[in-house]
């Protein structure tokens, strides 16, 4: 009698444990249906669909491949590819500039803390605002480099408007504004550290330089693949900073400060009757961003250890 | 003898260490100067006279005298703005709030609440939901962008608020990422003792679990907000009238009026808008740093 009590209770708790836990646990799963799982699918199924206007989806037809041959055979798309991954260059940039900084923070120095502070400020300024920040430096016009350099409004660089120039600003800036992320995570990662290591290869007689880079760079090497991985990622949509500098539907000098997602963005917003290529766009930036992770995942198993 | 000699190798280390820190500190000085000279370029502009900021002469120190025109002039632009009087971008600055607090807090209180249900209590159907979740991480944001506009127009949310606001109330995958790793480590004894108290699971999470995670859950709400006070692409689609802008579309739109004409009043309109999260962000520094630094510990 009193264990089948017993029994009964814990039967009984267990099941209001696993109400109350799946009420709980439900709420963002519930949203990631509503908000992410539904738009994707429609994603897939508009990339195939001709829609009228500016998403009249109740008048769209079927579009069999069309969008993605249109897409595909439209040089605008190939060149904001090829603009995405010149801007992504700052992305290695970032890394080792990140690395160096924290490293350097780990020795035992004086204004740490105020040091670091600097450091990640850009990370929470907007893009609007780091845009309007460079532009006033590269501005061909007023801006403050050509004075520095002494130009006149003869001489003076068009940095933002030439093509020799936009994009290696752009890089610039992405560098300017990308460290801090890197710095913060390699500064956590380095304090992680195993210390009995670096004094074993001391009394091996290792130098610093050669315990830097055998045992610092793989002991870090998750902390590297996870901002290559997700920098890529991020790089790959890139919008924001292009779209402010190139004033509005401005593309830059040439297009070339057209990405991809600019690419996508002019035709889902800015055009008529094109939302079908721009989910088209979209699903072929999904698919690009699955194959470089994969092959990041792969690559990896060569040179990050977890251990 | 001997001992001479390791006097001098003694020298010879120290001048090297000595030369390596002024090394280090050279380092660190320049890349601190990197970070800061844009700042303090958008500073000094935004103190100029119009006409000084729009010659190719820059002088740190302003010829013609330092001036808070720039500022008078945001201050002074209304128009757009829907309220009477209120500057556009002071506007843009309570548009950002009310329309980001509301989803930041309950997405926090959502977010939190499931990863401890994730980390803490056993039900059916768990690690399946948690793959789940761990799927809406995976998915690249910009791809959902046309469906998610088309679904928004059907239903009449497209130049409302909505759009920005109700996702984000059911919480982030990544917040509830973070707090279950947080909620982990937190022994379960006391959960155990808890509820031989006859405590039921919800009271659990409100008296034990939320005054434990208080930072976790500070650093996790600190960047949802600056996320959403920094968002552009978000606004820029979904919000067309202009009493609805939020900071970084009227910022925007002040650009276009004054980029030409009033250079000092572009910079201003920056310095104003960067102060909030630059200010909050050196008041709360240990809680973005551990935030940051724990979301990307794991992969």
């Amino acid at each position: 009698m009193y264990l089948s009590n017993i029994y009964n209770k814990r039967k009984k708790s267990g099941r209001t444990e696993n109400i109350s836990g799946l009420l709980m646990a439900l709420i963002p799963v519930v949203g990631f249906a509503l908000f992410g799982l539904i738009p994707l699918v429609m994603a897939i199924v508009i990339a195939f669909m001709r829609i009228p206007g500016r998403g009249d989806i109740a008048n769209g037809t079927f579009n069999s491949i069309n969008n993605f041959v249109e897409v595909l055979s439209d040089k605008m798309f190939w060149k904001s590819i090829g603009n995405t991954f010149v801007m992504a260059l700052s992305l290695p940039i970032c890394i080792i500039i990140a690395l160096i900084i924290a490293y350097l923070l780990t020795k035992n120095i004086k204004g740490k803390k105020v040091f670091r502070s600097i450091y990640f400020i850009p990370y929470v300024c907007c893009a609007v605002a780091v845009a309007l920040m460079w532009e006033l430096i590269f501005n061909q016009n007023h801006g403050i480099l050509n004075s520095l350099l002494g130009l006149t409004r003869e001489t003076a660089i068009p940095w933002l408007t030439s093509s020799d120039y936009y994009l290696g600003v752009m890089i610039l800036i992405g560098v300017w504004s990308g460290t801090a992320y890197g710095i913060v995570l390699y500064g956590a990662a380095l304090t992680n550290v195993n210390s009995t290591l670096y004094e074993a290869a001391k009394v091996d007689g290792a130098n610093s330089f050669q315990s830097f880079i055998h045992i610092t760079l793989p002991a870090i090497s998750p902390t590297t693949f996870f901002l290559v991985t997700t920098g890529l990622i991020g790089a790959l949509q890139e919008f924001v900073r292009p779209q402010i500098i190139g004033g509005g539907n401005g593309t830059g000098p040439n297009n070339d400060g057209l990405t991809i997602v600019f690419y996508l963005y002019r035709n889902a917003f800015s055009y008529d009757n094109t939302m079908g290529i721009a989910a088209a766009t979209a699903f072929l930036l999904a698919l690009m961003i699955l194959v470089l992770t994969v092959i990041n995942f792969a690559v990896s198993k060569k040179w990050v250890s977890y251990d | 003898m001997i001992k001479k000699i390791k006097i001098r190798k003694d020298t010879s280390e120290m001048v090297k260490k000595t030369l390596a820190k002024t090394l280090i500190y050279v380092v660190l000085v320049l890349f601190a100067l990197w970070i800061f000279i844009p700042f303090s370029l958008v500073l000094v502009t935004s103190l100029k006279t119009a006409s000084e900021a729009n010659s190719l002469n820059f002088k740190w120190w302003p010829e013609e005298g330092f001036t808070l025109q720039g500022y008078q002039a945001v201050f002074e632009y209304t128009t757009g703005s829907a309220i009477e009087g209120v500057p556009l971008l002071i506007m843009g600055f309570f548009n950002t709030l009310w329309i980001i607090l509301p989803p930041t807090i309950l997405g926090l209180f959502c977010s939190s609440l499931s990863a401890y249900a994730f980390a803490k209590l056993r039900f059916k159907g768990k690690n399946w939901l948690f793959s789940l979740l761990l799927l809406t991480m995976m998915i690249p944001g910009t791809i959902l962008l046309t469906p998610s506009y088309i679904i928004f127009n059907q239903i009449g949310w497209v130049d409302t608020p909505l759009p920005l606001m109700i996702p984000g109330m059911f919480g982030a995958a990544t917040c509830v990422f973070f707090m279950r790793q947080f909620y982990m480590g937190i022994p379960t004894e006391l959960l155990e003792a808890a509820k031989l108290d006859g405590m039921d699971y919800f009271t659990m999470f409100w008296k034990i679990m939320v005054p434990l995670s208080v930072p976790a859950l500070l650093a996790q709400g600190l960047l949802g907000f600056i996320g959403g006070y920094n968002d552009y692409l978000g606004p820029l689609i979904y919000l067309q009238s202009p009493e609805m802008y939020t900071l970084q579309i009227a910022l925007n739109l002040l650009k276009d009026k004054f980029s030409l004409s009033n250079v000092p009043a572009m910079m201003a309109a920056t310095i104003i808008s960067i102060v909030p999260t630059i200010t909050l962000y050196l008041v709360a520094q240990k809680y973005f740093v551990e935030g940051i630094a724990t979301s990307g510990m794991k992969l």
